[in-house]
């Protein structure tokens, strides 16, 4: 079959292109939109806990994370986990909430923090443990605005880890393991197919003799 | 998408949504970076004054859109003041622990949320998201491909709610009966997440191949031409003058007529 030396990549002239592409962004904003929907009604979830014990609701400050790290899984290359976590803040900003430009702030900072995971690993490792790195590390960008924007680095020394242990634990466990979990549950229905580029099987089942 | 209504279009309506936005992230690092509790207090006094005139919504809506900013206001301040650090101790009770520091910085807390709040709602209110993303475009050579996705998935979502309707409705058909209690939560957050989410990625694959196919990722966004063209004018330099001339009153009354008179908020 390939005596000729050229594969059916080849002859298509089909190169995988890198970088984003429109329907990339695409994907990523929609699926980071509805989760911004989702991040909305948190809040109300979120102010459940919170007579609970003090800063209980910390426990579930990781949701808000969710869109970087579900964007990666399902798109896999750099810049996606900032951009989704920027479009699930614009939910807010599109519902007229006062706050919308703040957090479109901390979206770009908690995007970063995951994004800086994903690169330390350069964008190949799908792994439960650096999807958990990656919620912590949106995590610590939330905690870093924290710090300007409300001075917790002025809070008692106890309630300081408290507050930020139980939310980067809460991070690295509905950021990270919930969504590698969603992520394969989606896998699933098949839509995730289209998504990744053809790869060099698809190509070799094309060429296969069987099928002809 | 214009849940605001306005009633008068102002100055702030008609200023480059870019210039509007730069601005505004502007008086944002001032009141980040601002720890004086006097100036704060003026800042957000001064800038809901504006907001009440610029945002040309009727006062009463305003204000109603207000209220969760006094919610903020106490939770805000209430952890801080509590939990803050501090050395002159005025009350006592097992963790909780108010010094005079830890109060003082909870209502700076709570007037600085005030002043982000209303500086970010004068440029929510006045500007489009398409406005932002078409000016986005024009004026700081944001690659089309993304504006254009930022655009195409907010008139996308609707669509999503109405297939969460469709869900709810197929689930009733099918006699779903909802589990009670916690498992009942996570089941139900199981039978419509998925699908959901599984469906928009469809939709929005399959729009982003049309709109590949009619150029919408083009990358010559220098030789492009705009459906909306957006230019600066006479209005952006009127609406930089006025809200720099509202944070210099906040910073004089701050001189002039301290409240409460105590320096920087920060501990030590």
């Amino acid at each position: 079959m390939n005596g000729l030396g050229t594969s059916m990549q080849e002859k298509l002239g089909v190169q995988p292109r890198k970088g984003l592409r429109l329907s990339d962004i695409l994907v990523t904003v929609l699926v980071s939109l509805v989760l911004g929907v989702i991040y909305h009604f948190w809040g109300s979830v979120y102010n459940l806990l919170k007579p609970l014990f003090f800063e209980a609701d910390e426990l579930l400050y990781g949701m808000w994370f969710a869109a970087a790290t579900l964007a990666y899984l399902l798109i896999r290359k750099p810049g996606v986990a900032i951009i989704a976590e920027v479009a699930a803040a614009h939910v807010e900003v599109l519902f007229g909430s006062g706050w919308g430009l703040t957090l479109l702030l901390y979206g770009v900072i908690q995007g970063l923090g995951a994004e800086l995971v994903f690169a330390a690993f350069r964008y190949r490792s799908t792994s439960a443990w650096t999807l958990a790195f990656a919620g912590a590390g949106s995590a610590v960008g939330s905690m870093i605005m924290d710090f300007y924007y409300s001075y917790t680095d002025d809070l008692q020394a106890w309630m300081f880890f408290a507050k930020y242990g139980m939310r980067i634990f809460s991070g690295a466990i509905i950021a990270g393991l919930l969504m590698l979990l969603l992520a394969k549950a989606l896998d699933r229905t098949g839509v995730t197919s289209l998504l990744r580029p053809a790869s060099r099987k698809d190509y070799e089942a094309l060429e296969d003799p069987r099928h002809v | 998408m214009n849940i605001w209504n306005p009633v008068r279009i102002t100055w702030l309506h008609r200023a480059n949504p870019v210039v509007k936005l730069g601005l505004i992230i502007g008086l944002f690092f001032m009141t980040v970076l601002t720890h004086n509790l006097d100036f704060v207090m003026y800042q957000a006094f001064v800038f809901t004054v504006c907001l009440l005139v610029l945002s040309g919504v009727k006062p009463w809506k305003m204000l109603l859109f207000l209220i969760p900013f006094l919610l903020a206001f106490i939770s805000s301040s209430s952890s801080m003041m509590l939990f803050g650090k501090g050395d002159t101790i005025w009350w006592e009770w097992g963790l909780f622990r108010v010094s005079e520091e830890s109060f003082y910085r909870g209502l700076h807390l709570g007037f600085k949320g005030i002043a982000f709040a209303s500086e970010g709602l004068l440029l929510v209110t006045t500007t489009s998201s398409v406005d932002l993303f078409y000016s986005l475009m024009q004026k700081l050579r944001l690659a089309p491909k993304y504006a254009y996705s930022f655009m195409a998935s907010i008139r996308l979502l609707p669509m999503v709610w109405e297939e969460y309707v469709i869900r709810r409705q197929a689930l009733k058909v099918r006699g779903v009966l909802p589990i009670r209690g916690i498992r009942g939560i996570v089941s139900r957050a199981g039978l419509y997440v998925v699908p959901l989410l599984a469906q928009s990625i469809r939709r929005a694959h399959r729009v982003a191949a049309a709109m590949e196919a009619k150029q919408f990722d083009g990358d010559g966004a220098k030789s492009r031409t705009y459906y909306y063209p957006f230019r600066y004018s006479r209005y952006d330099l009127l609406v930089i003058g006025l809200l720099a001339a509202a944070a210099c009153c906040a910073y004089i009354a701050a001189g002039y007529f301290p409240w409460f008179g105590i320096g920087d908020v920060r501990f030590d």
